[in-house]
């Protein structure tokens, strides 16, 4: 049989990820050579590249649908996998995909349209049994009809402009005594700035956790769930670190919500890998966010705990194997966190930086895996987003795979570039990460920058600095009597003063 | 001469770092040995330098640093990814501009007097050197008894007031040092 052939169309860590997918199940993996990034790492790896001559075009190629399509045609490909971001979640890519005879690895185009649009998800949810956020169905007559249904809910509540979203025409309200002049606020901005006063409401989580559990389905029917992941710790809402399982949920829980996500994805017949979304209140009680069909950038904490490859199995199913896991196979083996390396500066609102990397030397020993797309010599360039690098830890329990993970971040340097790892040694040190109540607002409420610092480095930084003035500073001495010197020869700085 | 002390002679080696955020370190970067910060000396391991880069060992640790930037005394330095800004100066300017404390009465009790009527025996330092707390600084003959004068502080000898030979009364000054206690 003809050896099948594999398209990638992503770039970076993930695709390496695929290619290695690819290669354990017999495939040629083939990859796309970007203008805007033409020695990555990833082009390393593959069987094949092909070069997108993406440089005039208005896009990169990872986003081009009729180009990548085009261009797997003319190469015969089989299959392609979206990755995570770009066209993963796009319905007419994969319809496009499905139109040329190639293989989309992921759920059917109407699956990834349905999930994508939030209310339909909600509405499937429910139909399912899932638990919404407690909120009123449709909009609110009046000011005394909110407060009716606030007090019924609890506070705090939250006013949402039916034509709003980004943080436009929201409202959170504390207590009942404030509310109908909130709503009449709500409703009066909503109409001058929207043209339309419809104030939906709904129950404010002040302290929320996110959780999300993955699932697997193929296309007979057959769907089991993978456990959970915690994704709290969040900047700018995009996950920085990731934990499975979660401290925050029981094995009941688990098992529940669990159950909850696999009934979900049989009722809407899903296929592939998927990830549901739950948000967590801080009383425990839990509901449905939305669907991802998508594998996501996190799923190797699920891999480290279960044993299950997640990548493996979407290009299976896709093939239409059938799912030979069964719920009482999938057993949780200790702990996993997940640290993202961005190229972003802590200590200046996670502003991104981009640039040569000098020098990067990953931790290396048996309880780390580590995902890369970048090496010593790498550009980071600003087309694409600033992932460079994922740590991801095992370990016997949540305190053993910490302390891992933190020696794992102590011995990751870079030279070049700032990064997310002294925010992520600095959070998996606080008390509120190690005691398992971070939330997702813990960057806004809790984070400062001089987390990022300690005594120590301070020492050496300001040793570092004297020694690099200190060596200019005696040349430039040399010749007044008073301060004669040779050279400040001996302790470190021979080299410096030799160039 | 004075191995023990952390102090060698030679003034032109000791520098204060000032963060941006106004803390303080005194740091004396010796010829043959660890350097002294904020007075006391620290095993710090050298190990790797290459260009602006520089690695250290210290606690176990390993600490990478990278200067980031230099301009005029000021200078960025980032050690494991955390950044970190300085000021930077030598001892001189330090005193010169007047940033370590010279109100009198503090200033003059670090100043050498002669306790006893006598004469100038051996003078140990020089003018600009650095000298350690305890440490010699002049010896003075009294009723047929040599007498080691040491200083009171970590300071710089900024002026000597007398010769070897010379006689001296009781309370007469002798040697004026400006303390490095910052």
């Amino acid at each position: 049989m003809m050896k099948k052939r594999l398209l990638i169309a992503n770039r970076s860590e993930i695709a390496i990820r695929i290619i290695r997918s690819a290669h354990k199940l017999g495939m040629y993996a083939i990859v796309f050579r970007s203008d805007k990034e033409q020695d990555a790492l990833y082009l390393k790896f593959a069987d094949e590249i092909i070069d997108a001559k993406d440089a005039d075009d208005e896009k990169p190629i990872f986003l081009n649908q009729q180009k990548i399509v085009d261009l797997a045609v003319q190469h015969n490909i089989d299959l392609i996998h979206p990755g995570y971001g770009f066209l993963s979640e796009n319905p007419d890519f994969a319809a496009l995909c499905i139109a040329n005879n190639i293989n989309f690895i992921g759920p059917s185009p109407e699956l990834i349209r349905d999930m994508g649009l939030k209310t339909v998800a909600k509405h499937m949810a429910v139909e399912a049994g899932l638990p919404l956020v407690p909120g009123s169905e449709g909009p609110v007559a009046n000011a005394q009809d909110a407060k009716e249904f606030a007090d019924k809910i609890g506070y705090p509540v939250i006013l949402k402009a039916s034509a709003g979203g980004g943080g436009r025409g929201m409202r959170i309200v504390e207590k009942p005594e404030t509310i109908e002049r909130n709503f009449k606020a709500a409703y009066d901005e909503a109409l001058a700035a929207f043209g339309n006063g419809d104030i939906f409401i709904e129950k404010y989580l002040q302290n929320p956790k996110h959780l999300e559990f993955q699932i697997l389905g193929d296309k007979h029917g057959n769907v089991i769930h993978l456990g959970e992941r915690e994704c709290s710790l969040q900047r700018k809402h995009q996950k920085i670190i990731e934990e499975a399982p979660s401290a925050s949920v029981t094995s009941k829980m688990r098992e529940e919500m669990g159950a909850m996500a696999v009934r979900f994805a049989q009722k809407i017949g899903y296929y592939s890998a998927g990830t549901i979304e739950y948000i967590m209140d801080e009383d425990g009680s839990y509901y449905f966010m939305e669907m991802n069909t998508r594998i996501q950038v996190e799923h190797p904490v699920t891999e480290m705990i279960t044993g299950v490859d997640l990548v493996d199995w979407q290009i299976k199913i896709a093939l239409d194997e059938k799912l030979t896991l069964k719920q009482e196979d999938i057993k949780i083996n200790g702990w996993a966190i997940e640290c993202r390396v961005n190229t972003e500066d802590p200590q200046n609102r996670f502003s991104p930086q981009t640039g040569f990397i000098d020098k990067i030397n990953f931790p290396q020993n048996s309880s780390v895996r580590l995902e890369t797309g970048f090496l010593s010599g790498s550009i980071v360039t600003p087309y694409f987003d600033s992932m460079i690098a994922k740590i991801i830890v095992h370990g016997a329990d949540r305190e053993d795979v910490i302390n891992k993970t933190l020696n794992a971040l102590y011995n990751f340097n870079i030279i070049g570039l700032k990064t997310t790892v002294p925010f992520c040694i600095a959070v998996l040190k606080h008390p509120d990460f190690i005691n398992a109540t971070y939330t997702t607002r813990w960057v806004d409420k809790v984070y400062t920058p001089d987390m990022l610092e300690n005594e120590d480095d301070e020492v050496i930084a300001a040793l570092a600095a004297t020694i690099m003035y200190a060596s200019e500073y005696l040349q430039l001495q040399g010749d007044i009597p008073a301060y004669k010197n040779d050279a400040l020869n001996v302790w470190v700085l021979n080299k410096r003063l030799n160039y | 001469m004075g191995t023990s002390y952390k102090y060698k002679r030679d003034a032109s080696r000791l520098f204060i770092a000032v963060r941006d955020n106004g803390k303080r370190y005194k740091i004396y970067i010796p010829r043959e040995s660890n350097p002294v910060i904020d007075g006391n000396e620290k095993e710090i391991d050298f190990i790797e330098q290459d260009d602006f880069q520089y690695t250290f060992n210290f606690n176990d640790k390993q600490f990478y640093c990278e200067l980031v930037s230099r301009d005029q005394n000021k200078a960025v330095v980032i050690v494991n990814g955390v950044e970190y800004k300085f000021s930077l100066e030598s001892i001189f300017s330090y005193v010169r501009r007047g940033m370590i404390s010279t109100g009198d009465d503090k200033n003059s009790a670090n100043n050498i007097v002669a306790p006893m009527p006598g004469k100038i025996i051996e003078i140990c330092l020089h003018e600009g050197d650095l000298v350690n707390a305890g440490e010699p600084v002049l010896t003075l003959e009294a009723m047929k008894m040599q007498n080691e004068i040491t200083a009171d502080c970590d300071g710089v000898i900024q002026k000597i007031r007398v010769n070897e030979g010379q006689s001296v009364m009781k309370d007469e000054l002798l040697v004026e040092i400006q303390s490095i206690d910052v």
